[in-house]
């Protein structure tokens, strides 16, 4: 099982979660509630940096616990549940960034950055300027294409392994570098060398 | 760009900046790039943006805290929780 991170209420152990699951493919609908929670608020803010709209993700993550929901009597376990319930999401998100893409009005990301406060550590006449440069760095991030804001968001705001991030992409840990890589590129050549060293230093 | 470096030195540094801010390379692919940056402007000010592009999106800290909507499971609920499973036309992965 994954080590629990930001905000996750993951079940006490292993067996726990094996045990929950095992219930859900029986058909129990709250052994599943519970075992979706664990990883429900993660999720949730990886929908909401995938999309950028709160009532979209919000939207998308019922539409992903009904899925997995519906799917879970064919989860075999030979990835954690996590892993799956993760891919399915990651699915559901590039489907909705789709149909977005396909409406004139599309929804625009730059309020997400606007809401983005200033890092509190950071010393008072730098705030504005990284505020800046953060809300530059989240317009960047919406701008990529699908495919390349994922392996962002799960490698490098998730924080997930190269190993998990791949699996629940479902490419190879090579292909999910490669990919990685060229994210990077996109989001460097976005904000430019000069702004991020000095951020840097 | 090195003098005396292969030739292929620069555009495959270029390819495997990622990899080398993350320790994701073997030794000799290690000592190569770094020999290679130490010589050429670009790929060092290259190594330099990309530790911080990454350090600062590590540092995104905008959904700390983040809680899923209390309503994330309605549609479960809404569907007669049992009645529907197994059957939606774009299931979930088989298995995974």
């Amino acid at each position: 099982m994954t080590p629990p991170l930001r905000g996750q209420r993951a079940p006490d152990s292993a067996a726990t979660e094996a045990g929950l699951v095992a219930r859900a493919r029986a058909g129990d609908v709250d052994a599943f509630e519970q075992v979706a929670s664990a990883h429900a608020d993660r999720l949730f803010a990886v929908l909401l940096r995938l999309l950028g709209d709160r009532s979209e993700a919000e939207d998308v993550a019922q539409e992903v616990m009904l899925r997995a929901w519906q799917g879970i009597a064919r989860f075999r376990g030979r990835s954690s549940f996590f892993t799956w319930l993760y891919r399915i999401a990651v699915n559901e998100a590039s489907r909705a960034l789709e149909k977005r893409s396909r409406r004139p009005d599309s929804v625009s990301l730059d309020a997400v950055a606007q809401q983005l406060p200033a890092d509190p550590r950071d010393e008072p006449f730098r705030q504005a300027e990284n505020r800046e440069l953060r809300a530059a760095l989240v317009k960047a991030l919406a701008g990529l294409p699908p495919p390349y804001r994922t392996a962002i968001v799960l490698r490098d705001v998730e924080g997930l392994s190269t190993q998990e991030a791949a699996e629940i992409v479902g490419i190879s840990q090579a292909a999910f570098k490669s990919r990685l890589h060229q994210a990077r590129l996109r989001v460097r050549a976005a904000i430019g060398d000069a702004a991020l060293i000095t951020a840097g230093a | 760009m090195s003098h005396f470096g292969r030739a292929d030195d620069h555009q495959w540094s270029q390819q495997h900046l990622s990899h080398y801010i993350e320790g994701d390379l073997g030794r000799r692919a290690r000592r190569r790039l770094g020999r290679h940056a130490r010589d050429c402007a670009d790929c060092g000010r290259g190594i330099l943006a990309m530790r911080a592009l990454v350090h600062m999106i590590q540092g995104l800290d905008g959904l700390e805290g983040v809680r899923a909507p209390a309503g994330i499971f309605d549609r479960i609920r809404a569907g007669g929780a049992g009645g529907e499973r197994g059957g939606a036309p774009s299931a979930p992965p088989k298995n995974a």
